[in-house]
């Protein structure tokens, strides 16, 4: 049994982050790009993490999902620490409590959408016939359900966003982390990515983190965080 | 991630991107390929070789005779020694003969004499000898103790003019036989002047015909010389006891053909090697290739969960994958190679043993994948999923 098996504490936040640093080196010196950042989630919340660019937004959003390793600190997810995973355990952590959406619509090309769905589920070994209910309910979620068969390649960008972020939902994530997920879309489109944001963690058992450029999408979400020179103020 | 999931994607990815693998595809399979045809057709072909070498030489005729002993002291080789030595394996057939020197016939009022040969159904055979005119005889005309000669095409010339004689009649010590053939020049050597007749006929009509006290023996292949030649001795103690037993070998000619032979088979199987090694290091570069292409979707991989094994498995199986269909392309090629030679040349090659080729021609296709697939199999799982995504 793995540390992440064990049921999740019922009341308490999603995410608890104390301290959090985070610093490179680059053979002249530390560069720190996190200083002492502390964060609560909670299930149900949006929140939107802006800054200037090479802030460390998306350092941030990256040691939140496991991507990345943190140089000090604390980060309990469900009330049991997470930083301190093996490879093995981050990945499981990845697949079961993780969902990623990214600016650049990254989906496989030379699949259909489909396709694109199923990995997360191969990797999370859910059954093959169990999948075309969970894709086609997680494409329901983002109005695509008519694309399934769909070649990826043959999708607007405002598609492939939206397939993407029904690619972070299939396997019933605790948290979405999106980086810039309108950043390459028009207004509308964007909107429309919010809207299905919103509905998923309207669910409330799902949070939201993120990172964006855009106040219109900061706008929308609960609470508000500027990073600036590493560190994290709420707004 | 499960195996009937990872065959599927990586299948799925192989024939999505089947132009990127054509070459290597070819590499791999025309090595299979030749592989499993030089295995399996490997003996006749030697076979065929050794039959059309005879005509240059004798390397894999045997003659087994005893040295000169006092007339009454004469041995014979009884019929069932020269049946052991046909069962001995690499022995294609065995012939027993009588001769005698000095023959004579009368024609046109001219004497003339001649060698004279008891040839049993087999003799022909086994000597690498065929009529360019007429037919030789076999089976049927020893049965039937039938008075038939074939002549050599001197000794023809020298009775007849002409070697177109098929069906004259030649009367032999006083008896009437008629000529079924004339052999062709090639490989005769001193047999140009030489009539034979068949063994039994020989035995009832000639007199003065020698006891059967020489064997000719047809060794299969070049190679099987060596080794059947020490067993004569015993396999003929094992039938009858015999004294002052001689086993003739043409060891310089074996020795040659099997030199010439070696530098053959090295150089067609280095070939296969070099095609295969080839195919293994376009293997390597494709998947290294493909690594480097696919970065980001590693990378997006990893965001979904893949376990660092999970990345491994999958590019280590497509190019398992990739090998192993080369490979069954190859077998199929193989078969059909097979196939076409073994009508060529007339020959039945053993299916254990192409079905053995291919398990081993698979074998060796999945260890090529594996071996050219495991460094960018290895550098696709270490890659940090941070870095992977991005990669431009």
């Amino acid at each position: 049994m793995n540390n992440l098996s064990r049921p999740p504490l019922v009341n308490g936040p999603l995410i608890q982050v104390i301290r959090l640093s985070k610093h490179y080196s680059n053979g002249h010196g530390v560069i720190p790009v996190l200083r002492g950042v502390n964060l609560e989630v909670h299930p149900g919340e949006m929140i939107a993490v802006t800054g200037p660019s090479g802030s460390g937004k998306s350092s941030l959003l990256f040691i939140l999902g496991l991507l990345q390793p943190a140089s000090s600190g604390n980060y309990q997810f469900l009330g049991r620490d997470v930083l301190h995973l093996s490879r093995a355990d981050q990945a499981e952590f990845r697949r079961r409590r993780v969902g990623f959406v990214f600016q650049n619509c990254d989906l496989f090309e030379n699949s259909t959408v489909y396709e694109n769905l199923e990995f997360p589920l191969v990797y999370a070994m859910v059954e093959r016939h169990e999948r075309p209910a969970r894709i086609a309910s997680a494409l329901e979620m983002v109005g695509l359900a008519h694309r399934m068969g769909h070649p990826a390649n043959r999708l607007s960008g405002g598609e492939r966003q939206r397939v993407a972020v029904a690619r972070a939902l299939v396997n019933q994530p605790r948290v979405i982390l999106a980086d810039e997920p309108t950043g390459q879309l028009d207004r509308q489109n964007g909107h429309k990515i919010m809207d299905h944001f919103e509905e998923i963690v309207a669910l409330g058992e799902t949070a939201l983190i993120v990172v964006t450029h855009d106040s219109q999408v900061a706008e929308r979400c609960h609470r508000v965080f500027s990073l600036e020179d590493g560190i994290l103020y709420e707004k | 991630m499960r195996l009937s999931d990872l065959l599927r994607l990586s299948i799925r990815q192989l024939l999505r991107h089947r132009r990127r693998y054509w070459g290597v595809m070819l590499a791999i399979a025309l090595g299979t390929a030749g592989f499993i045809t030089i295995i399996t057709m490997g003996r006749d072909l030697k076979e065929n070789f050794n039959r059309d070498l005879e005509l240059l030489g004798r390397a894999t005729l045997v003659k087994v005779y005893f040295e000169k002993l006092p007339p009454y002291q004469h041995q014979i080789f009884q019929q069932s020694t020269l049946e052991a030595l046909r069962q001995m394996p690499g022995v294609k057939d065995a012939s027993l003969a009588v001769s005698t020197f000095w023959a004579q016939t009368s024609l046109q009022g001219q004497q003339y004499g001649f060698s004279l040969f008891g040839a049993d159904r087999a003799f022909f055979e086994v000597c690498g000898l065929s009529a360019q005119k007429g037919k030789v005889f076999g089976l049927e005309e020893n049965n039937h103790r039938r008075r038939a000669v074939v002549l050599g095409p001197e000794l023809a010339r020298t009775l007849f003019g002409t070697i177109d004689v098929a069906g004259a009649e030649l009367e032999i010590q006083q008896d009437i036989f008629t000529v079924s053939g004339v052999l062709k020049d090639v490989g005769l050597g001193d047999l140009r002047n030489f009539a034979f007749v068949p063994f039994t006929t020989a035995q009832d009509r000639i007199p003065n015909i020698s006891y059967p006290n020489r064997i000719y023996l047809r060794c299969s292949t070049w190679d099987d010389v060596e080794k059947v030649v020490p067993l004569i001795p015993q396999v003929i103690q094992s039938q009858q006891y015999v004294q002052g037993l001689k086993v003739d070998v043409a060891w310089d000619q074996v020795k040659r053909v099997q030199a010439i032979a070696f530098w053959v088979e090295l150089f067609i199987f280095s070939s296969i090697a070099a095609t295969l090694i080839l195919g293994g290091v376009g293997i390597w570069t494709v998947m290294m290739a493909a690594v480097r292409s696919r970065t980001r979707e590693i990378g997006l991989k990893k965001a979904m969960g893949a376990e660092d094994q999970a990345i491994m498995a999958q590019f280590l199986a497509e190019a398992v994958c990739l090998s192993f269909t080369a490979s069954l392309a190859g077998s199929l090629v193989g078969f059909v190679v097979v196939e076409i030679t073994s009508i060529m040349i007339n020959s039945h090659p053993a299916q254990g043993l192409f079905l053995f080729c291919v398990f081993i021609g698979l074998l060796v296709a999945v260890g090529l994948g594996v071996a050219a697939g495991i460094y960018p199999s290895l550098r696709a799982s270490r890659m940090e999923p941070v870095s992977a995504i991005r990669y431009e």
